[in-house]
This record gives structure tokens, C-alpha cells and sequence, in this order.
């Protein structure tokens, strides 16, 4: 009869605390310098520091310097440097035999490891928690919750970090291949969603930057949890620099909980695999049977997914292809280096060069008609992925970007929007290939991107013609104009372009700058009117009569307008070389950023803005809003008004187009 | 003590143990004896726990030995390479032996520690030279004080004096505490001086089990001369091997000694001496003489 076996073993537990504890005191030595010291040296002299002076109270300097630490990242490399070195002997022949042959059960070795890295890794958190809360009632700095929401979230991420490296390190014989793997698996989400947008942006239509809006979820632990459980500090300044609101966030405790179940769950599978592992599998590259034709058929797939796609997008940047043949290479390209990669995996995985056996030629087969039938399902769209268009309950907003950028929150707009972007899928076959059709037909791109409520972003971005060629066919006007004219109505214009406030402002700046030939130059001296001997009032009334003509201007279709053949700084529609810029504000209501808000800039946080710089393109057909500025004073003579022709004329500075 | 059953064993394609029975009697000194690549090391792994075989049994006191932390109490292995923690000294190894063997006995590893003056027992152990870390694994094995000691080639890498002085104490333990050694090592000659049963193993299969007497009496070399050319033997004559030296022939004969000396005593041989075989040379003839480069070194 078998005997029973315990979880537990003291002298084991001796012999892994007596060569992992100097890993962790050198993390509490980190941990120590980092906030306890960091803190005392910075209240030593802390009427001097600019936390004082910026207003920082002690207590809010200290959850500062706390929500500074990666405490994920340093979770996650300190467990697999404990668990390496506690499991070390499992790596090496010699020590995995004898320690198996001592009387000590695999479920002893397990979780006794277990035990004395989760001691090791776990003492210098608590421990500095401790410091730093006696730091703090000395310092009468009261942060409880922020010292030991910081503990809980140390605690929970080291110890879902060290099931997750113990899981890995029962998946390989070799101790490098285990810490790779640890790696992957902490980033294998993150990867495989690179790996498809990648293809994506290299192959199917509308994708190009498909690239974008990757968003790191709960499934890439390492970097999710320094962004959503940490302790985050939001602070904002005043005019005179001084902090004038501060809080901080102690909100990331659902995904903890989330953590701290998937601990337990790698924690048991990892049991299982060690009490299943054959330990002759010892330097294998691979020692969990089941991994190996999961791992192969990963490799082989994704490396040779992308790598076609990367061979098309080679063939296409050298001669442009259609989008049939883009996909005829690629497709091609991936089946053959599935092949090779299949082959040098199974190399990998049985240490030899000799793997050509029939019966994983056969496997090969396999493999590589699942391959195919993967990618014609790509090519297909079986997947939705070029004909997908958000469903409108899920998006937040919705944003049109070529010549401008238009950002829609309300339902009608958003449906609207939506409305065009289907009728431009609706006949893909001409409009994927316009580079081919339309080579001699200038063009721009459109894109369409979709913030939806979840925080994921869908981009779809679609190379475009001029629709005023006569060689473009009516159905490629029948996907396109709609979008033009959509863009092009002149309330959206003032609504995005100029912005919300667009009838409810005033305009505090305007500036516009003139062009004089100076013969003694040979070249043009510039002015810009500043109005220095008006009153603040009088410029304001002054500029709003311009601005006034602006509106008009952008009502007879002269301003603001999208092309898709027409490009702001084309020397052919001559636009102004005369800059033109005015500021609109209102103190009421807070200005929204179509451009801000479609580019994800934050540069202000979360606080308001009430005022915008506009930039114009003006051309000599914004006849209204050159004779505002002639009446108003910002020109006095016609000649002082230079299109971009004819200045590169004049000065001889220019002999083509101007790239950009 | 020991019982392997059928045990079979397969890394991939390779069949390490081909339905392996070995039985190992307490109180024996069992020596495992095989060319290289036989299986020896194997077999030893699935006796100490390491392995678990595909199929058929092994006990150890009647008990499965894979996962059996209280049987492994009873027993000890000094595997051919030695493991040892790494920064571990001496006195720390015998700290994590006493935790690990309840009946590991710390007198009686002081007194062997002053049998080995050559070692400094604070000194790392894996600092030590390969024989000084032999001595250091014999000790800690013996004062654990086990029923059974597995030894994979134990004696490699000491020097004479050394081997002496270790066969010593364990056979002193074999006889005072009735320990069970089971042995594998190349050194027939050495096996022979100290054990009482011998297994002969190839291909992952045990070809004979038996005591060291019975093995011994069971093949013999007989020289022979006969006037004129040697007559045909009876077929009652096992002949192993034959090798002829002008009219002196050399014989290798399967069986009975004495049975086989009265028959070619009875065909008037010139000259005829029958001479006991040595381990080595019953070892290199069961086995056909294949798979060993010695045999033609030996005659």
C-alpha cells in the first residue's frame, strides 16, 4: 500500500529559502530605496522641493512617489528568477534524478517550491509595507489605503506571476526555453493579435493601419496590470502653476480578483503537469507531450502568416499589385515557409536534423492544408473583418478623416456615418484596387475610425481617386460621393472644422500675414498685422467681421472642403501663401476637439479646454473673407495677396511639387 | 526485497527495458552487470522512484517504489554522477540527510567523517574533487542507515585504498544491519569480490540472475590436447567458444563442470586442465562476446 504524502516539507523548504533569499532582499533593497528612502530624503527638505512649492501635501507626495513603481513588471521578473532558481533542478539531469530519488514526493517538491518562493518573493512587499506605513505615521502622512492597496497589488501580481512561471517551467526540460515561454504566454495575447494585424495591414483592404488602436487587456498580464490596477495619482495645475485638484485611484481590484483566480487555476495545472511529467524529458525542448503539436502548428502558422504577408507587401512596395495577386503571393508564400518553419520546429523539439520521417510528412500535409484553407478564409472575409462596420449601440463615437477630421458622438451622426462606410463596402472589387485602375488619377485616402464603448478602436483607412476624373466609373462615384458631400455640407464643416462652438464665440486672435516683393531682397518680406493700438474689445468686433465672412465663405463651398483629387497644398488650385489662423472661444462651454478627440490627444488630461486656433487654407475664391480682411485692415493692397504659384514663381524657390 | 516484473520502458522509439524481471533478495549484494547502453542506469532510475515504467511492476518490500516517499525512506542511491546543492557544505548536506531519513544516525556520521580526514566537512562539496564527493555521498548514504543502498557505479573515480576502505563499511553494514546492496558497475573484478548474485543485463533485459557460486559453476574453461587432431565432442557438450592453439584447444563449455570434465576425460585427451571463468570472462561469454570490445584484449 502506497502511503500518503504530504504538501509540505521543512527540509526542503530550508534548502530553497537558503538559495533564493538573496534575490529577495536585493527586491526589498529596490523596494526600500525606491519609496521609504525616496520618501524621507524628499521630506528632509521638503520646503525646498517642487512638490511644496507646487502645493503637494506630504500624504499626496507619498502616493506619488507610490504610483511611480512598476509593480507588475518587477512581479513578474522576480518570480521567474525565484522559481528559476527554485526549480532549477528540474533542468539538469543530475539533480533531477537525485532529487526524485529522495524521499520526497513530486506534490512535496511542488508546492514546498511553491511555498518558499511565495515566501521569498512576498516578505520584502510586506515587509516595506510596513516600513513605509510607520514612515507615514511618523511623517503624519495618513495613506493607509495607498500603502496597502500597493501591498495587495505587489501581493496578487507576484503571486499570479509565479504560478504562471512554476506553469511554464513544467513545460519545458530546458530552464532557457521555460523562461522564453514564460515570457510568450505573458505576452502571447498581445502577439497573436500583432501577428493578425499585421497580415491584416499588409493584405486585406481597408486595413492598412490595422496596427493602431491595439489595446492591452487583462490577457497580457505584465502590462495590464501596471495601467488598470495600479494606484494611479491625477493632479492639475492653476495659472500660477499650482496644484489645484488631486486624487488618486485605488480601482483596479475586479481584475485582481480575476488574478487571483487564474493563480489558482495555473497553480493546480502546473501541479498537474509536474506529477504527469516524465522525467526523462529533461533538456527536452518540450516536456508536456500535448504542447508539441500545439506549439508546431502556432509556430509554423503565424511565423509563415506574417512572413507572407510580409513577402507581398515586399513584391507590392517594388510593383504594385492587385489585390488578387497580393493575396495569390502571400498565400503561396505562407504554405511554403509554413513548411520550413514546421520542419525546423520539429527540429527544435527533437534536438535532430533528421525529422523526415513519412509519418510527419504527413502531418506536414496536414498542417499545411489547414494553412490554405485558413487563408482563403481570410481571403474570403469569412471572418468580417474588411466588411466590418461597428453596430451602432456598441460605438462611442465615429470619426471621418482625409482632408479633415470629423468626429460624430450623436446617434443620427454616427448612423449616418455608418450608412457611408457600408455603401462604400458595398462593391469592393473596383475600390480595392485603385492603385491599379486610377494610377494617373490623384489620389488621397479616407479613413474611418470607430471608438467603441468597450475602448477597442476600429480603423479602416481606404485609398481614394479624384471623383472629378473622367476616368473613374459611376459605380466608384456611387461609393464615394456620398462621402464627399456628407463631408462637405457646410453646417457639419462649421460643427467640426471650426468646432462646437462655431456659432456661439468669440474670436479673441486672428492673424494674417502679407506678402510684399521687396526688389532689394529680391524676395518677399512678410507682415502680419497685430493691431496693438486696439483695445481688446475693438480687435474682438474686428475679428468677428472676418469671421463672419469665414462663415459665408464656408456656406457657398469655398472653404473647409474635402477632395478626394484635391490636396491643401497643391500648387494647381493655387491656395494662398498667406497664412490665416483665428482663435475661437467661448468661457462657457468647453471647446470639443474633432482632431483632438480622433487622435487620442490627451495632453490635458482630463481637463477642459475653451478655446481653439483655427488654420485656414484660403484660396482666392474666399472672396468674402478676403474682403473682410482688406476692410477690416489686415491688407490694404491686392498684390499683397501671393498664391503658392506664385510665389515659387517669383522667388524661383520651387520646381515641382512639393512633397509632404 | 526487490521485485521488477515485465517491466518495460520506451524513450520514443527506443525500448530501454525489454519486460525486465530482476529479483533481489535482502541481505544480497546484487551485482548489475551490463555493456554499455544495456540498460543498468535505467532500471536503477525506476528503483529509485525517478522514472515510472510503461508497463509491468517494481516493489521494493512488496511496496510500488514511484511516488512512495516512506519507502524511500528505507533506501538511499549514489547515482554514477553525484548531485550535491550547490553552495552546500558537508555538515549542510548532512543537515538536509537528517530532515530527509528519519533514521539517519549522526554519530555514526561523525565517525566516518574521521575515516575520511582528507575532507574538510565545511568546505562546499561541490569544490571537492570527484573521489573526495564520492566519499561525502558514501557517508551521508551510510549514516541514513537504509535497508537498501543502490550504487551506480560507486567506486569510479577512487583510488584503490579509498575502494577498499568503502567495500569495507558496506560490507561490514551488509553483515551487522543486514543492509541489501544492488550494485551496476564495469568493474567485473571488483563486483566479484563482493557480490553474492550477479544479473547480466542486454537490451533492456536481465539474460541471467543468479548467485555468484551457481554463475561460476555454470561455465567452464577447459584446455585440451589430443594426439593427432581433436575428436569430435559429444553432443551432451555445451561449447560456448573454441580457440585453438596448434593441438592445444581452448574450450568455453556450458554446464556442469564435472560432467563435462568425465566426458572429455573419457576421449584421452593428451593434456586436459578445466580452470574456473572470472565474472568478466562469464560475462563477456553469455553475452556472445558481442557488444564488447574486451574480449579480444582478455584472450
Amino acid at each position: 500500500m502506497q502511503s500518503k504524502t504530504s504538501f509540505f516539507n521543512v527540509a526542503l523548504l530550508k534548502k530553497n529559502l537558503s538559495r533564493t533569499w538573496i534575490v529577495g532582499l536585493l527586491y526589498f533593497i529596490l523596494l526600500f530605496l525606491t519609496m521609504p528612502v525616496n520618501y524621507i530624503i524628499q521630506l528632509s527638505n521638503y520646503e525646498e522641493s517642487w512638490e511644496a512649492q507646487a502645493g503637494l501635501t506630504k500624504a499626496q507626495s507619498l502616493y506619488e512617489i507610490m504610483s511611480y513603481f512598476p509593480v507588475a513588471i518587477w512581479a513578474a521578473i522576480l518570480a521567474i528568477v525565484i522559481a528559476g532558481i527554485t526549480f532549477k533542478y528540474m533542468f539538469f539531469k543530475r539533480d533531477n534524478y537525485m532529487m526524485h530519488a529522495f524521499p520526497v514526493s513530486r506534490k512535496s517538491l511542488y508546492f514546498t517550491g511553491f511555498i518558499s518562493s511565495s515566501i521569498v518573493g512576498l516578505a520584502p512587499i510586506i515587509l516595506n509595507a510596513i516600513i513605509l506605513t510607520f514612515v507615514s505615521i511618523l511623517e503624519e502622512a495618513y495613506v493607509f489605503d495607498g500603502i496597502w492597496y500597493l501591498t495587495l497589488v505587489g501581493v496578487v501580481s507576484y503571486e499570479f506571476f509565479l504560478s504562471l512561471a512554476v506553469f511554464s517551467l513544467m513545460t519545458s526540460g530546458q530552464i532557457v526555453t521555460a523562461i522564453v515561454f514564460y515570457g510568450i504566454f505573458n505576452c502571447l495575447y498581445l502577439m497573436i493579435e500583432v501577428a493578425f494585424r499585421l497580415t491584416a495591414s499588409l493584405l486585406l483592404f481597408g486595413l492598412g493601419q490595422a496596427m493602431e488602436g491595439i489595446n492591452i487587456n487583462p490577457w497580457t498580464p505584465v502590462a495590464f496590470i501596471d495601467n488598470n490596477c495600479r494606484m494611479n495619482v491625477f493632479y492639475t495645475y492653476d495659472n500660477l502653476g499650482m496644484v489645484n485638484y488631486f486624487t488618486h485611484s485605488l480601482d483596479g481590484a475586479k481584475y485582481l480578483i480575476g488574478y487571483a483566480i487564474a493563480a489558482v487555476v495555473f497553480i493546480v495545472i502546473g501541479y498537474i503537469l509536474y506529477k504527469q511529467k516524465q522525467l526523462e524529458t529533461v533538456q527536452d525542448f518540450i516536456s508536456v507531450p500535448f504542447l508539441k503539436p500545439v506549439f508546431t502548428v502556432g509556430m509554423s502558422f503565424f511565423i509563415s502568416m506574417v512572413a507572407g504577408a510580409f513577402a507581398a507587401g515586399l513584391v507590392d512596395a517594388a510593383k504594385p499589385l492587385s489585390y488578387n495577386a497580393k493575396f495569390t503571393i502571400a498565400i503561396i508564400a505562407t504554405l511554403i515557409i509554413g513548411c520550413i518553419v514546421y520542419y525546423a520546429t520539429q527540429m527544435m523539439i527533437e534536438k535532430t536534423v533528421r525529422v523526415f520521417s513519412s509519418k510527419k510528412f504527413g502531418f506536414m500535409v496536414g498542417y499545411t492544408a489547414a494553412a490554405l484553407v485558413a487563408m482563403l478564409l481570410i481571403r474570403g472575409d469569412v471572418f468580417k473583418i474588411e466588411n466590418k462596420v461597428p453596430a451602432a449601440d456598441d460605438i462611442a463615437w465615429v470619426g471621418i478623416q482625409s482632408s479633415y477630421t470629423m468626429v460624430f458622438t450623436d446617434e443620427e451622426e454616427i448612423n449616418s456615418a455608418r450608412e457611408l462606410h457600408k455603401n462604400f463596402l458595398k462593391d469592393k472589387k473596383e475600390l480595392r484596387d485603385v492603385n491599379i485602375l486610377y494610377k494617373d488619377v490623384p489620389g488621397t485616402s479616407v479613413s474611418f475610425k470607430y471608438k467603441l464603448k468597450n475602448g477597442n478602436v476600429v480603423i479602416r483607412d481606404y485609398a481614394v481617386v479624384d471623383t472629378e476624373s473622367d476616368q473613374v466609373s459611376s459605380s466608384y462615384l456611387a461609393a464615394t460621393e456620398p462621402i464627399l458631400d456628407y463631408l462637405n455640407n457646410p453646417n457639419r464643416i462649421k460643427e467640426h472644422v471650426v468646432g462646437n462652438i462655431w456659432d456661439n464665440c468669440d474670436i479673441n486672435y486672428m492673424s494674417f500675414s502679407t506678402y510684399t516683393w521687396d526688389e532689394s531682397i529680391s524676395d518677399y518680406s512678410s507682415y502680419v498685422e497685430s493691431f496693438d493700438y486696439l483695445t481688446d474689445r475693438e480687435k474682438n468686433v474686428k475679428f468677428k467681421k472676418v469671421y463672419e465672412a469665414v462663415l459665408k465663405d464656408i456656406d457657398a463651398g469655398k472653404m473647409f472642403r474635402t477632395s478626394f483629387g484635391y490636396n491643401a497644398y497643391d500648387v494647381d488650385n493655387d491656395p494662398l501663401y498667406n497664412d490665416f489662423s483665428f482663435t475661437v472661444h467661448n468661457s462657457e462651454i468647453p471647446y470639443f476637439s474633432d482632431e483632438d478627440t480622433y487622435w487620442d490627444y490627451n495632453w490635458r488630461g482630463n481637463e477642459e479646454i475653451y478655446e481653439r486656433n483655427i488654420y485656414v487654407s484660403l484660396t482666392k475664391d474666399c472672396i468674402n473673407t478676403l474682403k473682410a480682411l482688406k476692410d477690416e485692415g489686415f491688407y490694404t493692397d491686392d498684390d499683397q495677396i501671393v498664391t503658392y504659384s506664385e510665389y515659387y514663381e517669383r522667388t524661383g524657390y520651387y520646381d515641382g511639387p512639393i512633397l509632404y | 526485497m526487490i521485485e521488477v516484473n515485465n517491466v518495460t520502458k520506451k524513450f520514443g522509439d527506443f525500448i530501454a527495458l525489454d519486460s525486465l524481471n530482476m529479483h533481489v533478495e535482502r541481505g544480497a549484494i546484487y551485482g548489475l552487470v551490463g555493456p554499455n547502453g544495456a540498460g543498468k542506469s535505467t532500471i536503477i532510475r525506476h528503483l529509485s522512484g525517478v522514472y515510472k515504467q510503461d508497463a509491468g511492476t517494481i516493489t521494493i518490500d512488496g511496496q510500488p517504489v514511484y511516488e512512495n516517499e516512506q519507502l524511500k525512506q528505507k533506501f538511499t542511491l549514489i547515482p554514477d554522477e553525484i548531485f550535491f546543492f550547490t553552495q552546500a557544505n558537508t555538515l549542510d548536506m548532512m543537515k538536509f540527510y537528517k530532515n530527509m531519513y528519519p533514521k539517519f544516525d549522526e554519530t555514526l556520521f561523525n565517525k566516518l567523517l574521521n575515516c575520511f580526514p582528507a575532507i574538510n566537512p565545511k568546505k562546499m562539496v561541490r569544490s571537492l574533487s570527484k573521489g573526495m564527493q564520492k566519499q561525502v555521498a558514501f557517508m551521508l548514504s551510510i549514516a541514513a542507515r537504509p535497508e537498501l543502498m543502490i550504487l551506480d557505479e560507486p567506486v569510479d573515480g577512487l583510488d584503490p585504498v579509498m575502494r577498499r576502505q568503502i567495500w569495507s563499511l558496506i560490507m561490514s553494514d551488509v553483515s551487522e544491519n543486514g543492509l541489501t546492496v544492488l550494485v551496476s558497475s564495469h568493474n567485473l573484478r571488483e563486483l566479484e569480490d563482493v557480490c553474492d548474485h550477479v544479473g547480466i543485463m542486454n537490451n533492456g533485459k536481465i539474460l541471467i540472475e543468479r548467485s555468484l557460486d551457481e554463475l561460476q559453476t555454470s561455465i567452464t574453461k577447459i584446455q585440451i590436447a589430443f594426439d593427432g587432431d581433436m575428436p569430435k565432442l559429444p553432443p551432451e557438450i555445451q561449447v560456448l567458444k573454441k580457440i585453438s592453439t596448434g593441438r592445444v584447444h581452448t574450450l568455453i563449455v556450458k554446464g556442469e563442470p564435472r560432467e563435462a570434465e568425465k566426458v572429455i576425460g573419457a576421449m584421452n585427451p593428451l593434456l586436459m586442465d578445466v580452470l574456473p571463468l572470472t565474472l568478466e570472462e562469464i560475462f563477456i561469454y553469455e553475452l556472445g562476446g558481442e557488444n564488447y570490445a574486451v574480449k579480444d584484449v582478455i584472450f
